[in-house]
């Protein structure tokens, strides 16, 4: 039997069919059985999601109002705050501390009379594309135990592909929730740039930073992103601009609409299988109506280096605040104050992390800035024009989301700059500061999940979920993976 | 251009790192292959877009008005002040101040 989409618990609840409470404690029961192998979540919060699930029952019983989210179980990536819980952002440097407020997202979510019901395994500071730079646990793909879920999302996608909640949300920085979204096959959106607020959020690359959902259906990811997105004063780059409806218009269809694929993707360069799939997903989309066309946008071959440098060098500036004085892992014995600084540090972030800031802080030396983060500073600007010029030509642009299903564990940790390719299809969108998802393409000949990448202007992610939905319905795509049975 | 060992040294301290000599001759490999991936970006610059000209988003100020701390929570948390939850995260604390080891050098000392 396939688990129910968070959006019929949801109405479930709200018309009294089901409680809260039950539904909250199934997912607890789920999370039992599933995560012993799957190792998504870092910690449940069994009490908390109780007491909340129990006041939605009741307000319910009273004849009040629920929201469109009421008693949905969700989990929460590792970086985002829930007052008075725990957040570790998958590091060691930050085992201790305690939230002292909510997320602006996280505020809105439960606002929905969502349940948040645990915090979900990622890379270290959003660092990585396989959930192995996590220094707290190590997460399985669904799929195939012996594969990576992906990252930096991977507990998100992972808890929600095995059935363990309807809905989590993920972050996304270049790529980390749609490539997991890809792996697990499940459905996960970067919106817009701007679109959810990233008041706590623990900061990566602010400039790209951006919180999304993922779930098992377009549907339930459209009802999630339209509960998370909306103004936040406490977020300067977060937007005013209203938020649409994206469930009322999500079965449109997309008869008519263009669609293009972008000549630079070379399919040649997919591994495995993954340009069959592709090619597939692309007769799927004319099957709906779209009219296929091609675009060009020359520097999408640029992104990945263009990324590593920026997003980079605002980490090297962003995690400057993790020295052992305020919050987190200080060193002891430290007889200074820029000695407990170092040792602080060296002792609580992990290679990866280590790395790009080393490598973050190379690229604005003194010395270097103008050839790196200048010149990447301009290849963005220019790739974000050219993205501007495409959308003149297709409402919508489509690519793989990844160069291939998942890996296996442990096959990229000593390669970063391997690692690293596996986000050429998602961080040109994440320096345009588009909305992209990945919705489920099929299986490649492993029998693992792949994904296909919707791109679309700034602030039309409602487009790009309504061609998520019609390629769904087309595609029908089921989310069963054989392990977590 | 390669990362030597030095070079990776030197940045390493400039971001208050310290890495052991292991690590430095990993780093400086792994480095030197990924500034080489990136030094492609230098046939692609034309020198012309700047970033912020084709910024989409634009800034949003805050309204300025004075509001609760912290609102979702559990109440206990409610009710401490938001000084004290922060304190509570703090390695070391004394009468409501963080605690640091000392920031100026004794004649002699180290730093």
């Amino acid at each position: 039997m396939q688990p129910l989409t968070a959006e019929g618990l949801a109405a479930a609840i709200r018309s009294g069919e089901r409680n809260a409470v039950d539904t909250v404690e199934a997912a607890f029961a789920r999370i039992e059985k599933a995560d012993g192998s799957v190792g998504a979540f870092l910690e449940l919060w069994r009490d908390e999601a109780t007491e909340r699930a129990a006041g939605i029952d009741s307000r319910r019983d009273e004849g009040l109002p629920l929201g469109p989210l009421a008693g949905v179980p969700t989990a929460l990536k590792d970086n985002m705050s829930l007052a008075g819980h725990e957040l570790n952002c998958g590091s060691r440097i930050l085992a201790g501390y305690r939230a002292p407020y909510t997320a602006g997202a996280v505020e809105r979510l439960v606002a929905a009379d969502a349940v948040p019901v645990g915090r979900v395994n990622m890379d270290e500071f959003a660092m990585g594309s396989s959930c192995e730079n996590s220094a707290l646990a190590t997460t399985r793909n669904p799929w195939n135990l012996a594969m990576a879920p992906g990252g930096s999302s991977g507990g998100s996608a992972a808890a929600v592909a095995a059935a363990e909640v309807p809905l989590a949300l993920g972050s996304d920085t270049g790529g980390s929730i749609r490539q997991p979204a890809a792996f697990c096959g499940v459905v996960g959106v970067k919106p817009t740039y701007g679109r959810v607020s990233r008041y706590g959020l623990v900061a990566f690359a602010s400039s790209l930073d951006q919180i999304g959902p993922l779930a098992r259906n377009v549907r339930d990811a459209a009802l999630a992103l339209g509960a998370i997105a909306g103004p936040d004063p406490r977020d300067s780059t977060c937007s005013e601009e209203p938020v649409s409806d994206f469930l009322e218009p999500i079965e449109d269809g997309i008869e008519g609409l263009k669609v293009g694929t972008i000549r630079e993707v070379r399919t040649s360069s997919l591994e495995g299988d993954a340009a069959r799939g592709f090619e597939q997903a692309l007769e799927a989309l004319a099957r709906c109506g779209a009219e296929l066309v091609e675009v060009s946008v020359p520097l999408v071959e640029t992104a990945v280096a263009t990324y590593y440098v920026l997003a980079n060098s605002e980490a090297s500036a962003n995690l400057a605040r993790f020295d052992g004085s305020r919050y987190g892992h200080r060193a002891a014995g430290a007889r200074s104050l820029g000695e407990m600084y170092t040792d602080s540090r060296s002792e609580g972030f992990g290679p990866e992390v280590k790395r790009r800031i080393i490598l973050g802080t190379f690229a604005l030396s003194s010395g270097y800035y103008d050839a790196y983060y200048g010149r990447a500073a301009r290849i963005a600007g220019a790739l974000r024009q050219q993205f501007a010029d495409a959308f003149e030509q297709a409402e919508l642009l489509v690519t793989p989301t990844s160069p291939g299903g998942a890996f296996r564990l442990g096959e990229r940790v000593d390669d970063p700059l391997a690692m690293y390719l596996s986000d050429v299809f998602t961080t040109p969108t994440s320096l345009a500061g588009i909305p992209g998802i990945s919705v489920p393409c099929g299986l490649d000949s492993r029998g693992l999940p792949l994904g296909l990448q919707i791109l679309a202007r700034p602030f039309a992610d409602g487009t790009a979920l309504r061609a998520a939905r019609a390629f769904e319905r087309e595609t029908g795509f089921e989310c069963r993976p054989e392990p977590v049975q | 251009m390669s990362l030597g060992v030095e070079e990776v040294r030197r940045i390493a301290e400039l971001a208050r790192l310290r890495i052991s000599a292991r690590e430095e001759a990993t780093f400086a490999g792994q480095l030197s292959d990924i500034v080489d991936y990136i030094d492609q970006l230098r046939e692609f610059d034309d020198g012309a877009a700047s970033f912020e000209e084709t910024e989409t988003a634009s800034d949003v100020a805050d309204n300025d008005l004075p509001r609760p701390a912290a609102a979702a929570g559990p109440a206990d948390l409610d009710e401490t002040p938001l000084l004290d939850q922060f304190l509570d995260n703090a390695p070391a604390s004394l009468d409501r101040f963080l605690l640091v080891p000392q920031v100026k050098a004794t004649p002699g000392g180290d730093e």
